[in-house]
């Protein structure tokens, strides 16, 4: 990664250090995060941060292998599905407790990952998205026709999720509180991942692989196992993603956990927040969650206050845009590629950078001058 | 065998339709390298303004393709300029998510319109066939049929033998030298998407009569016409017309002898195996 790649893409410069200061502003965030639950009890309040963490969980695990590796998959359904598909059939037909199907759901996925990666790998640029956009197809439609194994349409309902009992705590599965810190925890996890990944020789590799395949391949690394990697570390956290997304919703069938806009919206948060950094898919998951779930459930707004429950903006949103909320995404993605192609992180930095510019006019715009 | 002839035929008469829809990919992508995925939602736009004319004009489907065909061009050309055009030198993933967006946009500004509820447009002949030598030969799909014979005849007549059909495929073969050469690419670029798009509409409303219509039908037909494409070989129109009869077949077969749930599953498992195996696609060397 050289001068020439930083030019190009203003995205891949090297990663700052990591000082005191931010650690403990993290930490600070982390614990008013983690208190929450304890002052805001409304469900739907909580219900909305739980899905901003899937969608953080979901968008941070794609960031992996579609911002870090340059691998476009836009068929992370399968694994999504994957993963939720395994966890609810454990359960639901073989009582196996969701944390033991939770492991076995992520086994599968990376399972699948590998044999997607050792034939998708081959193939380059848009054949590798069509190729995954594919596989996922592939997946779902024989999940509506096995109908033995899956129950096809009829989807499969949760009937209930056993206490985890350990010799020093027990936790029941009952209202929104667990579910906030299980994918809360998730999202933490996912968003760990990705820090380890952009400071290690793992990342690294990753990046000179999206920067220049060909340069990569000079340079001794193995194309082929280190997507691999990447996309088994993708396809894990998307399934332990999509089995938590199961066990709060309770219900899945094959065109919600298998369908285009599951691999769609991954790819969305990214690009939205900002492709290939570690704040990127949290700011894109919180700007689409909150826009997707107001658009499909404006009497939210009405519990925080915000407006009345009969007030004008709520019955008109209910009126117009409760079947259309992907409408809000594609606006989106259409005005972030073409005018923020490095999403609001980006246009936030460009902005940022042009105030501190415009208020200290006697500082040098070149940094060499310093 | 005569379940194999019935439905051999009707596999040939809708992949005729297939084939103008990846025809139409096949061009933007020939002249653009733009992969168009808001496709199908295009083909989408095109059934519900055949459903218009047709509902509250009573235009037959066929008669109101004078009308669609057109619109449709103005429409894609729109696109082109307005959205297309500006990502034309961007990274190939943003081309595509893009387009992505656009079809996202079009099939939900469409459910806000027309709400998701299933239409559809029953013309007195919707059911009616022909019966031949046993088989029975659905009338609105041959006459779908005729239709994309004569267009694509029309088409590549256009391409071989006109001025501007020249300059579009000198633009596809090397954009840089057609542009030394005097050709005006940027033109080139809005009536290829204008064409692609009219292609696509017009595989709408010839599949309007038959098909039901809703706003999230495009989705399936956006990737089957990447089937098409990548099977007949990026680029080339005359691999999009093998390639949509062939997948035609497949599906009308694979229905019949597999599983009628499982005809798409074992189109995208035949495309996998033909990226794999045969990235070019069939005529994956000769361009347009």
């Amino acid at each position: 990664m050289g001068d020439r790649s930083g030019a190009l893409l203003p995205r891949a410069r090297a990663p700052r250090g990591f000082s005191l200061a931010s650690l403990v502003a993290l930490v600070a965030l982390v614990l008013v995060v983690a208190l929450i639950p304890q002052v805001i009890k409304k469900p739907l309040i909580l219900h909305m941060w739980i899905m901003v963490f899937l969608a953080v969980a979901q968008g941070a695990a794609w960031n992996l292998i579609g911002g870090y590796a340059g691998q476009y998959s836009v068929g992370h359904a399968a694994y999504f599905g994957m993963g939720a598909y395994t966890t609810m059939l454990l359960l639901e037909q073989h009582q196996i407790a969701p944390w033991f199907g939770l492991g076995l759901s992520v086994l599968n996925a990376v399972l699948l990952s590998t044999i997607i990666g050792s034939i998708t790998f081959r193939l380059r640029g848009p054949y590798f998205v069509l190729a995954s956009i594919a596989v996922a197809e592939i997946l779902r439609l024989g999940a509506l026709h096995f109908k033995d194994y899956t129950r096809g349409a009829e989807g499969i309902l949760l009937s209930g999720i056993p206490p985890l009992e350990t010799p020093w705590f027990a936790i029941r599965f009952v209202g929104k509180v667990p579910f906030y810190y299980a994918s809360l925890l998730l999202a933490g996890g996912v968003v760990l991942a990705n820090w380890i990944v952009q400071r290690t020789k793992l990342g690294y590799y990753f990046q000179a692989i999206r920067e220049d395949q060909d340069a990569a391949h000079s340079l001794g690394i193995n194309l082929t196992l280190h997507k691999n990697v990447a996309l088994a570390l993708s396809a894990a956290f998307t399934a332990a993603t999509g089995a938590l997304f199961a066990l709060y919703v309770r219900f899945i069938d094959p065109n919600i956990v298998l369908g285009i806009d599951v691999s769609v919206q991954a790819v969305l948060i990214c690009i939205i927040g900002g492709i290939g950094t570690i704040p990127g898919p949290v700011v894109g998951s919180i700007v689409l969650v909150l826009l997707s779930e107001t658009l499909r459930n404006p009497k939210w707004l009405a519990q925080l206050g915000i407006v009345g429950y009969d007030s004008a903006p709520v019955a008109f949103i209910e009126a117009h845009f409760s079947n259309a909320h992907m409408l809000i995404y594609g606006i989106l993605v259409v005005l972030v590629i073409e005018y923020a192609p490095d999403g609001i992180l980006g246009l936030s930095r460009t902005a940022w950078n042009r105030w501190r510019r415009a208020r200290r006019p006697e500082a040098p715009s070149q940094p060499s001058a310093a | 065998m005569t379940v194999f002839l019935q439905s051999t035929l009707s596999g040939i008469l809708v992949g005729g339709v297939y084939a103008l829809i990846g025809v139409g990919l096949t061009m933007i992508f020939g002249v653009m390298r733009v992969i168009n995925f808001a496709h199908g939602d295009l083909l989408m736009v095109g059934m519900y303004l055949t459903w218009g004319l047709f509902t509250w004009l009573g235009l037959d489907p066929y008669v109101s393709l004078l009308i669609t065909a057109p619109a449709m061009v103005v429409f894609g050309a729109l696109l082109q300029k307005v959205f297309i055009n500006r990502v034309l030198n961007a990274l190939p993933q943003n081309q595509i998510l893009l387009t992505i967006g656009l079809g996202l946009i079009m099939s939900n500004g469409m459910m806000l319109v027309f709400t998701s509820d299933y239409r559809i447009l029953t013309t007195s002949y919707s059911s009616s066939s022909f019966m031949l030598g046993g088989i029975s030969v659905s009338q609105p799909l041959l006459y779908s049929f005729l239709v994309t014979v004569l267009i694509t005849v029309a088409l590549f007549l256009f391409l071989q033998r006109t001025d501007t059909g020249q300059a579009i495929r000198a633009t596809a073969q090397d954009r840089e030298a057609a542009q030394l050469m005097g050709i005006n690419v940027t033109r080139m670029s809005v009536l290829a998407f204008g064409l692609g798009t009219a292609l696509a509409g017009t595989a709408g409303a010839l599949l309007a009569p038959t098909y039901y219509i809703f706003p999230q039908v495009g989705g399936p037909f956006t990737l089957k016409a990447f089937v098409v494409v990548v099977l007949g070989g990026m680029g080339s129109v005359v691999g999009a017309t093998l390639g949509g009869v062939l997948i035609g077949l497949t599906e009308s077969l694979a229905a019949v002898y597999v599983a009628s749930g499982l005809k798409e599953l074992v189109v995208y498992v035949a495309f996998l195996l033909v990226l794999l195996f045969k990235p070019s696609g069939l005529l994956g060397k000769s361009r347009m």
